[in-house]
């Protein structure tokens, strides 16, 4: 305890010093943390973007060899309209479930009667894409970055030729809600099918590489275009993503001890862009992070240095008195210690005030890939910052030790005898 | 036994290629409760026999014990610990700790040795009482003159209750009245609790004082050993 007042007086003693190290190790602990919750919050609306906006919700139960040989033959790796009851009641028996709905994926060609193009269509059933809807909206509440709105009219359970259409595709072939088309597709056997269809409404992906391509359909009208009772694939919505592992486990034994053989992969398996994303914001966290902590270590490093050089004396006064290397060593690690926390609690104060304005006043970007602009959120970790303070109490410490112990280790009459 | 014995002790320096030759063959025996004070020209040795006696420095050769201990031998812990606890230091620039008041200054020794914080202060107080101080515990050194200052470095070099109080120029600092003061309450700790005093003066007030006189010379006992 004495020796924690002694560094505490000893880091009051020049002001001037100490207090432009507390800035430094402040200003460089609000950086890291708010670039932490910045990507923080990236990776929560990646996330949701993934489970909710691409649909894949938070697992994925094709049926076993779909993913190797299901293009092929996909009514031969589809599950039966048995087999899906089946699993979906097996599911929804886990309180950990929100969800599950059947999806069927169509891809073909679409016209206006003039124009045409390719189209790649997700079957989805309707009111359990307002359950999505809504878990998003839930997910990100405080965020401007509601979920993505539609023009016209959803999809609905009644209207079974009704559908969406992705922004770029309609204005591609200039239709508006309410206008009409043609689906044409393969049927599972090999034909072609045709279709009409009605813009229920039309809807932006979020993503300039599927806003021209993209449509919902009614699972059932899918279904009726592809000639099949047969459904692709199972999706399941949890309540808490960090479940996902668990439960991929707990249904795979749950389903193959059903005499149903499945694969189910997770959400950020089937995502690519999740991964991808988080992988590049990682990279530039640690790199930004190594930086800015260098920096403190460094700025640390030289107020400790100067500060044991104007010291020797007293150093040597002290080991002259008894004090041991070693406690030497420690004085200067507590001095240390307390710039850590000082900077710290400087940075927390710092991270706050910029989290505050960034929240009533966010700036808006456009990062790539994104058809629109987005509000840049910062979201307030506090385990992330705890960890951080840790981070920088340690680093400083070891800053102070690094000289002291240099100093420690002087002959002590030349110490003494030190001006 | 001899509280110090210092049989054929010599120190060098050296200064690039040049030695220098501080301590030529120094034999020397001092008993407790001596007053001794060593003197001699500038550059004589003075100041590094005062170190190798308080162990903050390592002689060339010769054997050196120190309270029955060879200090050669001790490691560097150990021979931390045998200062705290038979050697108390004043020095010629007090050497306080800024930061600390006169009694938290006092107070130094007997923390660094494990002692508790109510058993340091009773014992700094008992101290800081005996030089006349009680009136500034609370005043850090800034605040103190160099003679209360130098009151405050006694009580601190005696908190621990050592068998040998080592000074260097304690007086060289102070004015004609505060040094003879310092004196005066060194010679009543010699006489009155038998601790043995061993300082370096060219202060003649001192050296009038004083029971057993070390004379050296070109790093050689001329006298007194």
């Amino acid at each position: 305890m004495e020796w924690i007042k002694l560094a505490f007086r000893n880091v009051l003693r020049n002001k001037r010093r100490s207090f432009i190290t507390i800035c430094a190790i402040g200003v460089g602990f609000a950086s890291i943390g708010l670039y932490h919750g910045y990507i923080h919050y990236n990776y929560r609306g990646l996330r949701l973007i993934a489970i909710c906006g691409e649909g894949l919700g938070h697992l994925r139960i094709n049926k076993a060899g779909w993913q190797a040989k299901g293009k092929l033959e996909p009514e031969k790796y589809m599950f039966s309209k048995e087999e899906t009851e089946k699993i979906m009641k097996l599911v929804e028996e886990e309180k950990e479930v929100r969800l599950t709905t059947p999806q069927i994926q169509v891809t073909g060609v679409v016209t206006n009667g003039a124009v045409s193009t390719i189209f790649i269509a997700e079957g989805i059933v309707p009111k359990d894409e307002k359950t999505i809807k809504e878990i998003w909206n839930a997910s990100i509440k405080h965020s401007s970055n509601t979920y993505i709105g539609v023009k016209g009219q959803p999809l609905s359970d009644e209207k079974l030729y009704g559908v969406l259409m992705a922004k770029d595709l309609a204005g591609y072939l200039n239709l508006r809600p309410d206008n009409e088309g043609i689906v044409m597709a393969q049927t599972l056997n090999g034909r072609m099918n045709v279709m009409d269809i009605q813009i229920n409404g039309i809807y932006n992906t979020g993503n300039d590489i599927s806003n021209d391509k993209f449509m919902k359909f009614n699972f059932y009208f899918a279904q009726a275009l592809l000639d099949t009772q047969s459904t692709e694939r199972i999706v399941v919505v949890l309540k808490d993503w960090k479940d996902t592992e668990r439960m991929r486990k707990v249904f795979l034994k749950k389903i193959r001890d059903a005499g149903i053989d499945c694969e189910i992969r997770t959400w950020n398996e089937l995502s690519l862009s999740y991964s991808k994303m988080k992988s590049y914001l990682d990279t530039i966290f640690m790199f930004l992070s190594s930086i800015v902590l260098m920096i403190a270590v460094i700025g640390t490093i030289n107020t400790m240095g100067m500060t044991i050089m104007e010291r020797t004396k007293e150093i040597g006064t002290l080991r002259a008195l008894g004090f041991k290397f070693r406690g030497v060593s420690v004085l200067f690690a507590l001095e240390g210690a307390f710039l850590g926390f000082f900077g710290s609690i400087l940075g927390i104060i710092l991270h706050t005030c910029v989290w505050t304005l960034m929240k009533f006043y966010p700036l808006h970007y456009t990062p790539p890939g994104f058809s629109d602009p987005i509000a840049m959120r910062i979201d307030m970790v506090p385990q992330a910052l705890f960890v951080l303070m840790l981070c920088f109490v340690l680093l400083s410490t070891v800053a102070a030790i690094i000289p002291a112990r240099g100093a420690a280790k002087k002959n002590i009459v030349d110490a003494l005898g030190h001006v | 036994m001899a509280l110090i014995e210092m049989k054929n002790i010599t120190k060098d320096y050296h200064l690039g290629e040049t030695v220098v030759h501080a301590l030529r063959g120094i034999d020397l025996q001092i008993d407790k409760k001596e007053f001794v004070a060593v003197w001699g020209p500038s550059g004589s040795g003075k100041t590094t026999l005062l170190n190798l006696i308080g162990a903050i420095d390592d002689p060339t050769t010769g054997e050196l014990t120190i309270a029955g201990k060879d200090v050669r031998v001790l490691t560097d812990d150990h021979k931390s610990e045998h200062r705290n606890e038979t050697i108390g230091f004043i020095f010629q620039g007090f050497n306080l700790v800024p930061v600390l008041s006169a009694l938290e200054n006092v107070m130094l020794p007997m923390q660094i040795k494990g002692a508790s914080h109510a058993e340091a202060k009773k014992q700094a107080l008992m101290r800081l009482e005996e030089v006349g101080l009680s009136d500034l515990i609370n005043n850090r050194p800034a605040k103190m003159s160099g003679g209360q200052q130098q009151r405050v470095s006694i009580a601190r070099a005696l908190v621990n209750n050592p068998s040998l109080v080592i000074a260097d120029e304690p007086t060289a600092n102070l004015d004609s009245e505060t040094a003879r003061m310092v004196i005066e309450i060194m010679r009543e700790l010699n006489e009155r609790d038998h601790i043995t005093f061993i300082f370096s003066t060219h202060d003649q007030r001192l050296l009038d004082k004083v029971k057993r006189l070390v004379r050296l010379e070109d790093g050689k006992i001329i006298n007194g050993n």
